[in-house]
């Protein structure tokens, strides 16, 4: 009974989208440092192969008008791009040996 | 150009060679521990130097304000447009009984109105009601205004300064520093903002001077940035050019040709660089920006006295503010600003390079704390700067010429 949240097109990364699709980089870093490596490769290894196809159908809409499931498929990718130094630079989803990132505060504008 | 690309020796010479006057032996630690320093600094930098408060786009409209705490001044400032577009600044404090008016950190009215006693003030800090007014005696309300504060803009950036007659203007303090970056695109590269904030245990100075070296790049970052900033013409990340200025300084930094892109960066890259390498270097820049014109330049850090930096890439610019609360903590402030994205392929290379941004500087965060764990320790009393240190042994210079300065 589940909606679909993502294009028909992306339907291939529809398991991805209630863990990825997320609007804010608060929701998007806190499922990163809360997932696991093999979580973390596992969007990673699916997202990457289609995230030209993914851009390239989201550039045709205005981005201040994307309809609800181009929505979802931004922020999804959004979240690739919150894991990639995860998976191709640190090999742990916190940044190693580094400042506490919850003790950060985004301050949105 | 090409000093860097060897072995960051600027023509065989030292960047030091040009400033004898700031020497080349150890500097003390005693101004990142000392609270009698830090009473110094207080009263003699940040009551009297322009400090940056942010930017004209936070208030576009008339009734916009922002507000900032500049605890180490122990003082409140509203930063408002008023009703003729003007930008001013006044201290958040009401004539009455010297209540804090504005609690919130931003937002807009039509007049700040003092939640104790109502008393109300115009946009321009003017008083202009008293509840009951006929109970005082001979109250004159046209000398119980909001207490101004000296402001002013460069470039979109504002500034204020809390002494009640600065002995500059804005454009004689930034001088010809300020005069070089004229002309970039700072209100088109900075129509989008991010801000990160976090208070640190640490000395003030030891966040800035964190962003003003880039020796550290090989080993701090080296699962990070160290490839991209590093190579094996520029194993430790040699500078393109140092320029000091009376109390301010540039530092331009160049990217390694050679680096071999990630497979996500590669993707963000087609929409456009920021940190790791810059896009379109054929634009005309004013004198300031990619100072030597180098092909593989990346970014410029600037560095505005005393706890304001400027790093300006391409297609974008980060700022660091770092305020202190007391001799070891501080409010660190950072700020990655981009275009507006046109599309969502811009938007993911934007949203690439500031993750990557914020990740790095955690790198970065995470010695400042260690540092002033053991910095009274006693065990060193100065620190070791080499030639590419340049910008710490300069501040370090000036801000000892101002606190020195009765």
């Amino acid at each position: 009974m589940s909606a679909h949240r993502l294009p028909e097109s992306f339907g291939d990364l529809e398991q991805f989208a209630a863990c990825w699709a997320l609007p804010t980089e608060n929701e998007r870093h806190s499922q990163r440092l809360t997932s696991t490596m093999a979580e973390l490769r596992g969007f990673y290894d699916a997202i990457l192969p289609r995230i030209d196809a993914i851009l390239a159908y989201l550039n045709d809409f205005p981005l201040d008008r994307l309809p609800a499931e181009a929505q979802a498929l931004l922020h999804l990718s959004l979240s690739l791009a919150e894991v990639a130094p995860a998976v191709e630079l640190f090999g742990q989803p916190e940044v190693p040996d580094g400042y506490d990132s919850r003790r950060i505060m985004v301050v949105e504008h | 150009m090409a000093a860097a690309a060897t072995n960051g020796n600027h023509n065989g010479q030292r960047w030091h060679d040009a400033y004898p006057e700031l020497g080349t032996g150890p500097v003390s630690i005693e101004p990142y521990i000392s609270q009698e320093f830090f009473d110094l600094e207080r009263e003699r930098v940040f009551r009297r130097t322009w400090l940056n408060v942010g930017r004209v786009e936070q208030v576009p409209d008339s009734g916009d304000f922002i507000v900032k705490d500049i605890a180490v001044c122990r003082a409140s400032v509203i930063i408002v447009r008023d009703r003729d577009g003007k930008i001013r600044a006044l201290h958040n404090v009401c004539s009455h009984r010297a209540n804090k008016v504005v609690w919130e950190s931003q937002g807009s009215c039509g007049a700040f109105k003092c939640r104790f006693h109502a008393w109300s003030y115009r946009l321009d800090g003017k008083l202009s009601s008293v509840p009951d007014e006929s109970n005082f005696f001979n109250l004159d309300k046209e000398q119980l205004g909001l207490t101004p504060v000296a402001v002013d803009t460069w470039e979109g950036f504002i500034f204020i300064n809390l002494s009640p007659q600065p002995a500059q203007t804005l454009a004689e303090y930034l001088g010809e520093w300020g005069e070089q970056l004229r002309g970039y695109p700072f209100a088109e590269n900075g129509a989008v903002c991010y801000e990160w904030r976090t208070e640190l245990r640490c000395n003030w100075k030891l966040i800035k001077d964190a962003f003003k070296e880039a020796y550290h790049v090989a080993f701090l970052h080296k699962r990070s940035l160290r490839d991209a900033y590093t190579g094996g013409r520029n194993p430790f990340s040699h500078a393109l050019d140092f320029k000091l200025y009376p109390v301010h300084h540039r530092w331009s930094l160049g990217g390694n040709p050679d680096y071999q892109f990630k497979p996500v960066e590669s993707v963000a890259n087609r929409f456009g660089s920021f940190i790791i390498i810059s896009d379109a270097k054929d634009r005309p820049q004013p004198a300031g920006i990619n100072p030597t014109r180098a092909p593989n330049w990346v970014l410029d850090i600037n560095g505005i006295f005393p706890n304001y930096i400027l790093d300006v890439a391409e297609s974008g610019y980060f700022t660091y503010h770092v305020w202190p609360l007391a001799v070891d903590r501080s409010i660190w402030e950072v700020r990655a600003y981009f275009p507006r994205p046109i599309n969502a392929g811009q938007r993911f290379a934007q949203e690439f390079n500031r993750i990557i941004f914020r990740d790095t500087i955690m790198e970065d965060g995470s010695t400042l704390e260690q540092t002033q764990t053991v910095l009274a320790s006693g065990a060193k009393t100065h620190f070791v700067f080499q030639d590419e240190e340049l910008l710490l042994r300069h501040d370090n210079k000036v801000l000892l010429d101002f606190v020195n300065r009765a």
